[in-house]
């Protein structure tokens, strides 16, 4: 019965009544006024401090005359010699962090603190003062703290070492005369002021490479107290690593037998770390990764989940480039995929599914379905990106991870997650065309169940450009013309759109689509009306909107030939009047170019909303140049290529050239910037010296005629050269314009310009421009379907070389050839590899490429290169690419 | 950097809250974030028990303790292990002050000590103390025995 009364007193005792509740700002500082009595009171002084803490730490915010007031307040509670007041009272003036006029009241006290015989007093003080110091105060205390840091207290000794790595990023020219004292500390027996030393110390000379290296070597060879500070030398080890290079004789690295030794450490956060930077050495061999990977195998099953996540993490890691290397551990990891913390479950799932082969794809597609249904939207992303990948990777492995996809697709999801399936199976139509099929039905299936517009009108869209190619359009007209029926005006709209696209390319379901466009005709909605009506003439062909059947196609399919931003713009200026909008007033330079290019180029993969990057940068490239008349007559563009920088970073003026291949001609677009606010260039262009190119002639220039501050402009230079000769050579430039002086803030320009001219660097044209990087989704039967009387072998001796890595990136560099099948990834100190390359050669010809590489001897490279294409000459041409690069 | 210490009641209000290097405007969103993500995978959780996460490239370790959440961010050098380092400290100390593993009650019953010893813990993100016996005395400004 006693206990049953005891159990009861502590409900009361402990019940969910807060002792801060209804605590009021105000109150608490009335509260406050205890600070001044005469006679303090210690202990409720602490009370009202603790109040005024649990304020602040809830996000409450004092006005400044409050803060003043609290502060002046507490700076009398130094009066008192009670010991928890005292602790308090150095907390609660960080926590107000005083400005710098009020400090100055508080100086005196926490000076004589820091002179005191009491360790805490000092320790404490520093803290504070170096929280709430300025420069010059810091000056006049400086002495004190190089003396703190070689305290005999470690609690004072880390106080000034902890606040030196604070000041180091206010006031580093003062902390960096603390060098030796620090350097003392580092040799100190506490474990924690050699941790807080090493920091400093660390952060002190991390920008003297030869200071940081001798710091590393000492303490490697020295006594390292703790395990936090071991993970510190481990970490500035591999920093130097980095920094240096392997010694060539031996291809010993330096440091390595310190982080292996490292990998023996009693302390898991040691060893971890060791394994860790060792898994991330530049061009780790086999040999060096091996005892790493064992040991956070081991981790994989260790009964701590953060041991567990790091291990998996690093693996996944590791498995981007070395997935080979991770095999080992795929049955951890396997069992990893039911742990209930889900992120590792996501990053064991992501790195099988990197590591497996091909084989072993059906066996996880299978534990990823039971697993996929209890993980949330943003796991389920990342394991869809995943899937992604893989199927490019193994593209005869489509049928089980597009119906894995489909699956997926028709569980609940939000719209994230529902986007990131759907542009999954787009990438996966467009790169393996024997999964076009199943996909736009999968596609199909989804519309006529989805809740989100979006997603419902990008496929519509996207049904509409591939649907026609199909081998039985009609079998989707009636999944798009459901959505007439039952969706929102928006999709609607879109599927009115995607019925009339089908209509223009397939002339036996002409008919039918006019009788469904003609019912959309009383739609409720003005939008779908008018693009009813719009398309019905349109494909009737009456001449009123456009008049040949291929107009009808360039008007449905072509995309608006200027940039959205100049239309927006062009509209928003246009005002109401009798004379109608014209679109062909609307400016079709691109603005920035620049900007979109390397937008472009980071993005490598997209779906839906982003058609592939190379495709859309050289539609904006055609129609920009089919715009400008010199150019319009030199037929289809064949490549552009990426844009090379002519100037260093940051320079005055910015330029990058775009080569633009033709069949008879190479037009050269110097994409420029002025990075002077004041200045206005006129009259730009580009003087080019072609002596060392002698395959070109230069047959027209186009200037830029004003380039303001900051607004891209371009400027063009074209060269004619013989057709079906991939011309080589090296161009130098120069920027040539008359400049004239701006002030920037009334924007008024000097009529008066200067003729001046800048240096850029030389540009060259490569075999590589003739080249468009095509893959194929099936190399081996692409080769076997070529006639192999085309085929032309040959070998050739690649000389010494770092690894078999660099070999096969210059030969690939060097032919601009899509690698495929993943090829293009070569395990570290493989002996030999085979490269697959595709691509299409000027003049439309397919060129498919194998590569095998081979190392004989000590590092000398020895390649057999194998070529089939539709055209023998063209096998023959890559031979003379190669053997004359 | 160790971002950010939360310290959150089970239904989410919070008890503690220490931002280092982070925005303002970002705090709502972490705290949130944090609320959310304990309130999806802390139940049923032993105390004490880890829980981890990463968020872009910044780390979070999480657990309860009694009827409180604790939540550690951190970047660069506080990484999950380094986290759990700093977790465990804190939750030794919350222990040694609490006597237990607190209830709301008497975890705001010992708050004034329960920010001196964040206090000597982790200060404007570095970690600083990892003893739980030499935090003890120095929150009652006690020198340290063992040096």
């Amino acid at each position: 019965m006693a206990l049953v009364v005891k159990k009861d007193d502590d409900r009361d005792e402990e019940g969910e009544y807060s002792p801060f509740h209804g605590l009021e700002k105000g109150a608490v500082l009335q509260e406050a006024r205890v600070f001044n009595d005469p006679q303090l009171d210690p202990r409720r002084c602490s009370q009202v401090i603790t109040k005024l803490l649990y304020l602040l730490n809830q996000g409450e915010s004092f006005t400044k005359f409050e803060a003043t007031d609290v502060f002046f307040a507490v700076t009398k509670l130094f009066q008192s010699k009670d010991l928890v007041l005292r602790r308090m009272v150095y907390l609660m003036i960080k926590e107000l962090s005083p400005s710098a006029d009020e400090v100055i009241i508080v100086t005196s006290s926490l000076m004589k603190d820091m002179n005191s015989k009491t360790d805490m007093y000092r320790a404490n003080a520093i803290r504070v003062l170096c929280r709430i110091t300025d420069g010059p105060l810091l000056t006049q205390i400086e002495r004190y703290l190089k003396q703190a840091i070689v305290d005999k207290n470690p609690v004072v000794a880390s106080a000034a070492l902890v606040s030196g790595i604070h000041l180091l990023q206010t006031n580093p020219e003062i902390v960096k005369r603390w060098t030796n004292e620090v350097q003392e500390a580092v040799q100190s027996r506490a474990a924690l002021v050699q941790f807080h030393a090493l920091a400093l110390l660390h952060k002190i000379r991390q920008n003297d490479r030869l200071a940081a290296s001798k710091l590393v070597t000492s303490l490697t060879r020295g006594t390292v107290r703790s395990p936090l500070a071991q993970c510190l030398l481990i970490r500035y080890s591999s920093q130097v690593i980095r920094e240096a290079t392997v010694n060539n004789q031996t291809g010993d690295r330096p440091f390595y037998d310190y982080l292996e030794s490292c990998l023996r450490h009693k302390a898991e956060m040691v060893i971890f770390e060791a394994a860790r930077a060792i898994t991330e050495l530049n061009d780790v061999s086999s040999r060096e990764l091996t005892p790493a990977i064992t040991v956070i195998q081991l981790f994989l099953s260790s009964s701590k989940p953060v041991l567990r996540f790091a291990a998996v993490r690093t693996l996944n890691k590791v498995a981007m480039t070395r997935p080979l290397a991770v095999a080992n551990c795929n049955i951890d990891m396997e069992s990893l995929i039911s742990d209930q913390n889900r992120s590792i479950a996501t990053l064991a799932i992501t790195t099988l599914l990197k590591t497996g082969n091909e084989s072993s794809v059906d066996r996880l597609m299978k534990q990823i379905t039971s697993f996929m249904s209890d993980i949330a939207d943003e796991f389920k992303i990342v394991v869809v990106e995943s899937i992604r990948s893989l199927c490019l990777k193994f593209p005869l492995k489509y049928r089980a991870l597009m119906s894995f996809l489909s699956n997926i697709l028709r569980e609940e999801g939000g719209f994230e997650y529902k986007k990131a399936i759907v542009d999954s199976i787009v990438i996966v139509i467009r790169d393996i065309p024997d999964a076009k099929e199943s996909g736009l039905l999968h596609l199909c299936e989804f519309i006529e169940d989805c809740e989100f517009t979006y997603l419902s009108t990008q496929i519509l869209h996207f049904l509409g450009n591939e649907g026609p190619k199909t081998s039985d359009p009609s079998k989707y007209i009636r999944y798009i013309y459901n959505r007439v029926i039952l969706e929102n005006a928006t999709v609607r709209a879109s599927a009115v759109s995607t019925l009339a696209k089908i209509g223009a390319m397939v002339d036996s379901l002409k008919p039918r689509i006019f009788t469904l466009l003609r019912r959309c005709l009383y739609d409720s909605d003005d939008e779908v009306r008018d693009r009813a009506t719009l398309y019905i003439s349109t494909l009737e062909g009456d001449g009123t909107v456009v008049e040949s059947d291929k107009d009808v196609k360039e008007f449905l399919f072509g995309s608006l030939d200027v940039p959205l931003v100049n239309l927006e713009l062009s509209l928003k200026n246009y005002e109401p009047s009798e004379k109608p909008f014209d679109v062909n007033s609307v400016p079709k330079e691109v603005k920035s170019q620049q900007l979109a290019e390397k937008k472009a180029a980071g993005k490598r993969v997209t779906g839906l909303d982003a058609p592939p990057a190379p495709t859309s940068t050289i539609d904006t490239y055609e129609k920009l140049l089919s715009s400008i008349p010199e150019f319009s007559g030199f037929g289809k563009l064949f490549k552009s290529s990426a844009p090379v920088e002519l100037t260093e970073a940051e320079t005055e003026y910015a330029v990058n050239a775009v080569k633009h291949i033709y069949d008879r001609h190479v037009v050269v677009q110097y994409n420029c910037t002025n990075t002077i606010p004041e200045q206005l260039l006129e009259n730009v262009s580009v003087i080019v010296d072609a002596s060392e190119a002698e395959q070109f002639s230069e047959v027209g220039v186009k200037p830029l005629s004003s380039l303001p501050y900051n607004s891209p402009g371009q400027t063009f230079v074209a060269f004619e050269k013989r057709e079906g000769v991939t011309s080589v050579g090296k161009f130098s430039n120069v920027l040539r314009f008359i400049v004239k002086e701006v002030d920037p803030s009334s924007e008024e320009v000097d009529d008066d310009g200067v003729e001046d001219e800048y240096q850029l660097e030389d540009l060259e044209v490569v075999a590589a421009d003739y080249i468009l990087k095509v893959g194929v989704s099936n190399f081996r039967n692409a080769w076997e379907s070529m006639d192999p009387d085309t085929e032309r072998v040959e070998e050739y001796g690649l000389g010494t070389r770092e690894s078999l890595g660099e070999a096969v990136s210059v030969v690939m560099d060097l032919l601009g050839l899509q690698p495929c099948e993943g090829t293009e990834v070569i395990p570290n100190n493989a002996r030999s590899h085979t490269c697959l390359l595709s691509g299409i050669y000027i003049g439309n010809v397919k060129v498919l490429v194998r590569l095998s590489f081979g190392i004989v001897g000590h590092k000398e490279v020895a390649m057999k290169l194998a070529v089939r294409s539709d055209d023998i000459s063209v096998s023959d041409a890559i031979h003379e690419i190669v053997g004359s690069g | 950097m160790l971002l950010a210490v939360l310290i959150a009641n089970p239904e989410g209000n919070i008890l503690v809250e220490r931002f280092n290097g982070v925005p303002a405007e970002e705090r709502l969103h972490w705290r949130s974030f944090l609320v959310k993500l304990g309130a999806d995978n802390l139940k049923g959780i032993k105390n004490e028990e880890l829980l981890v996460a990463c968020h872009k490239s910044v780390y979070i370790v999480y657990t309860v303790l009694g009827d409180v959440s604790i939540y550690l961010v951190g970047k660069d050098n506080y990484d999950e292990l380094a986290l759990s380092e700093a977790i465990f400290v804190i939750t030794s100390a919350l222990k040694d002050v609490c006597g237990k593993p607190p209830t709301e009650r008497l975890f705001l019953d010992k708050y004034g000590k329960i920010c001196l010893c964040f206090d000597e813990i982790v200060w404007k993100g570095l970690l600083e103390n990892t003893d739980k016996e030499r935090i003890k005395r120095l929150i009652r400004l006690k020198a340290p025995t063992e040096f």
